[in-house]
């Protein structure tokens, strides 16, 4: 367990959000036009790295935004929290 | 518009602790982010809704609680509807923002007494060091892993919001646990 600085409510337990999964996955412009595999790997690939990673939250018990945080997955250390539209951080 | 129908037909009384649902109570929905939203809510509410996060605005008559940046809940025991009547047809249906009627979805319970924090602190992973100490303030979280929105009116006493399906579960665990106190 761990603590999120929601960027519009503040500090909150890690209970009150859920995860998004990673961040910046860009929809791929002409779907129609990719086989398969790029199709599979636009929807179900993911990295799944040790060390910082771009995610997405949702406030879910809260404010109810998503916002982005870069967070340290070998021991949950958050880096930087960011909002949705805003560039990644370079760490 | 009003809930008639409540959902906790009790009233509870412990040494340092009082619970009792209020009602009726209207509660209405706002969100909205255009100029015209705001202008419109001023004029015919009176009241300025609150920008800051977690905190709340009102006058005698109504309270405004921060719930995000573009989404507000109004609450009243004022029975005047014509007022609700002009902000939905001001608002709602001119676009300026959405308007919704939440009163039959939200049950308001009033939690006071000397050991209300800690009551909440039983299942309650919000910190209330600052905000038991902030008259006004308002939180969305979970308590028991049921959401709740809880207004503080001072002196240890708030109003708290729950939905209807999860209030009698939420009646029955605050009463266990005032019983624990």
């Amino acid at each position: 367990m761990f603590l999120i600085n929601c960027p519009y409510c503040g500090e909150r337990d890690q209970s009150e959000f859920v995860s998004g999964g990673e961040a910046h996955i860009v929809r791929p412009k002409q779907p129609t036009e990719l086989n398969d595999d790029q199709w599979a790997e636009y929807l179900f690939m993911r990295k799944n790295i040790k060390g910082i990673q771009f995610e997405r939250w949702n406030h879910a018990h809260g404010c109810r935004k998503w916002f982005n945080v870069a967070r340290d997955t070998s021991n949950d250390k958050i880096e930087k929290i960011y909002k949705i539209g805003e560039q990644p951080p370079k760490l | 518009m009003d809930n008639i129908n409540t959902a906790i037909k009790d009233i509870r009384e412990y040494s340092d602790l009082n619970l009792k649902e209020v009602e009726p109570i209207t509660k209405i929905n706002l969100r909205g982010k255009k100029r015209e939203f705001f202008t419109k809510v001023g004029q015919i509410l009176s009241i300025i809704l609150p920008a800051e996060s977690n905190t709340s605005t009102g006058n005698q008559e109504l309270s405004a609680l921060w719930l995000s940046p573009d989404e507000w809940m109004v609450y009243t025991n004022n029975m005047n509807k014509e007022i609700f009547d002009r902000v939905f047809k001001e608002i709602s249906s001119l676009n300026y923002g959405a308007v919704t009627n939440v009163s039959d979805q939200w049950v308001c319970i009033n939690i006071s007494g000397d050991k209300l924090y800690e009551l909440l602190s039983m299942s309650c992973p919000f910190d209330f060091s600052k905000f038991k100490d902030t008259k006004g303030s308002t939180t969305q979280t979970i308590i028991n892993h049921i959401d709740v929105i809880i207004h503080n009116l001072g002196n240890n006493n708030i109003n708290l919001f729950v939905r209807r399906s999860f209030s009698n579960h939420l009646w029955d665990w605050l009463n266990d646990g005032a019983n624990l106190l």
